[in-house]
């Protein structure tokens, strides 16, 4: 495994519904920052579809592994590089039963994918009429490194961090489609998460306007002092290139040992609680 | 936007007027480059909203894509509200046609069968679609999408006229109270005889809207504020120190106009229904 890796955000808008245009523009975006020595790319939330596809999700939802997946596969094949993407996956088990998933695939082809487990029903959002949500959270072991996925509104959450965490990730990805009016919470929440993880947090936002939400971008590597290594333009495409080394988590663990930390039987007090709130 | 325990005062409604300028420029140009549109067409009546969702789009597009439609008619003429109309087109480089309505408007009337003049509402009301129409002629024309004018007050209140002054296929300022209005008009250089002039639809001579509507636009605006955020209207009266009777006849005003706002209420008989549950994406960019 490699000690240190080069991230590339890949902060881009999509256009809805066009998912080769949008497979296009990842492999623009994957090959610029391979030449820069990108060993993975980020990109947003639901970048195969755009993120306000309404009832077009039916027509535009795949199964992981499927044929999207399979020519991001391709892609990641041929630069030699890692790609995480958000997607709305068509349970296989089912005909429209849809999960709001991201992936990551690379060189060695698909390796797996993290269904968001909190969806936002409020305000604006409407994810819970089209999505099951996910039920377990995930790190996957590669080369670069142990990845943890998330997706967005997962990070108000700190359980599912840490659950990828305590499986073991480094470098927690949270995968995002956040309107302006929210840019407050997520920039408190990505330094919160990374921070009470001792973790590497990689935070990529879409941009663009899509029925008149307007996504503000700011995608950013958190290092696990919490401290902001690389931050990409507010509501413009952006692509960030920036580092992890993962040496940096050993003297931030010794110095804020939240892991070591940890009690367990709380946990049970949590659940108890949260089932009577 | 706040989440904390609101105190209804004046400062509440201060927003960020330059973060607001830029992300409504943002909206306006990014649907009409997605539109593949030539531009912009708009009413301009030398009124606040109308000279502020002007001149938003003469700095998001450039003003030689922006046309102004001046459409006066002989009832309500005020040289004045005409004048206010060319300065701020010209302020911010927009194009001007002007009109005059009235041929047109007496025509209407003398072809419907028991007209009744006295009725102003319904007469003004037709003097509203009247004017969306030679809009939307333009727009057809000229291949450019119409923008409306309304502003959040207006809008919550119902106070419009169904598919007439509303009639648009954006409206940048629909999100912003009419106090908001006048501070962001104030911000991006709207000229001050227009911000300080009563508000008006001019559907008939002598029209205010504050008189119409029975409240100073800061009250009602701070109300709304307070609807908006949930707050009960026992607090809002007293928080405002106001009859709770009149707050809940804003709320009762505001909940019965939904009608106004939402289009093409129809029976659910089959699948999927226009307005109900088919929901989808306004365009695909």
């Amino acid at each position: 495994m490699k000690d240190k890796i080069k991230l590339a955000l890949g902060q881009i808008s999509c256009k809805r519904g066009d998912k080769k245009e949008n497979i296009k523009k990842m492999e623009e975006v994957t090959n610029k920052a391979k030449k820069q020595g990108a060993d993975l790319i980020i990109f947003p939330e639901l970048s195969l579809t755009g993120y306000v596809v309404r009832d077009q999700i039916y027509e535009l939802a795949e199964t992981i592994p499927g044929p999207s997946v399979k020519a991001i596969e391709g892609i990641a094949r041929k630069v030699n590089a890692y790609i995480i993407f958000g997607m709305p996956e068509l349970s296989e088990k089912t005909k429209a039963t849809l999960y709001n998933a991201a992936v990551l695939v690379g060189p060695e082809g698909f390796i797996g994918k993290y269904r968001k487990m909190y969806l936002p029903t409020h305000s604006v959002f409407e994810e819970k009429r089209y999505f099951r949500a996910g039920y377990h959270a995930t790190a996957f072991e590669t080369k670069i490194g142990k990845i943890g996925l998330i997706v967005c509104y997962d990070i108000f959450f700190p359980e599912v961090s840490r659950l990828t965490r305590l499986k073991g990730a480094q470098l927690i990805v949270c995968i995002s489609a956040s309107p302006a009016v929210r840019r407050a919470f997520f920039e408190a929440l990505t330094v919160a998460r990374a921070i009470e993880n001792t973790a590497f947090l990689a935070y990529v936002n879409l941009v663009g306007i899509e029925d008149g939400l307007q996504f503000w971008g700011g995608s950013r590597l958190v290092g696990p002092n919490g401290k902001v290594l690389a931050q990409a333009k507010y509501d413009e495409e952006d692509i960030v290139m920036c580092d992890v080394d993962y040496a940096d988590i050993k003297p931030v663990e010794t110095f804020v040992p939240t892991l070591r930390d940890l009690r367990p039987e709380l946990f049970d007090e949590l659940k108890k609680h949260a089932e009577n709130l | 936007m706040r989440m904390h325990h609101l105190e209804l005062k004046p400062s509440i409604l201060n927003l960020d007027f330059q973060e607001v300028e830029i992300k409504i420029k943002r909206f306006i140009k990014d649907y009409v480059e997605k539109s593949k549109v030539k531009g912009i067409v708009l009413g301009l009546s030398g009124g606040i909203d109308s000279s502020t969702a002007a001149a938003l789009s003469a700095l998001a597009i450039g003003g030689d894509k922006v046309l102004g439609l001046i459409l006066p008619e002989k009832e309500t003429y005020n040289a004045k509200d005409v004048k206010h109309a060319k300065l701020v087109a010209k302020k911010f480089g927009c194009k001007t046609k002007t009109i005059d309505i009235t041929s047109t408007l007496e025509t209407f009337y003398k072809s419907i069968p028991e007209f009744d003049p006295t009725d102003k509402v319904c007469k003004g009301n037709i003097k509203a679609r009247t004017r969306m129409i030679y809009i939307y002629y333009f727009a057809n024309r000229l291949n450019m999408l119409v923008c409306g004018s309304s502003d959040k007050s207006e809008t919550m209140m119902g106070y419009f006229t169904k598919w007439g002054d509303v009639a648009a296929d954006i409206s940048p300022i629909m999100d912003l109270y009419k106090t908001q209005v006048q501070k962001l008009a104030q911000h991006i250089g709207i000229p001050k005889e227009i911000l300080t002039k009563p508000p008006s639809p001019a559907l008939w001579p002598g029209q205010l809207a504050e008189t119409e509507l029975g409240i100073k636009y800061e009250t009602l605006d701070l109300i709304l504020y307070g609807l908006e955020h949930f707050m009960e209207t026992k607090e809002i009266a007293k928080q405002l120190d106001i009859e709770k009777e009149l707050v809940e006849s804003i709320k009762r005003r505001w909940l019965s106009m939904e009608h106004k706002r939402r289009m093409l209420l129809t029976p659910k008989l089959e699948y999927r229904t226009v307005g109900a549950d088919f929901r989808l994406p306004r365009n695909f960019h």
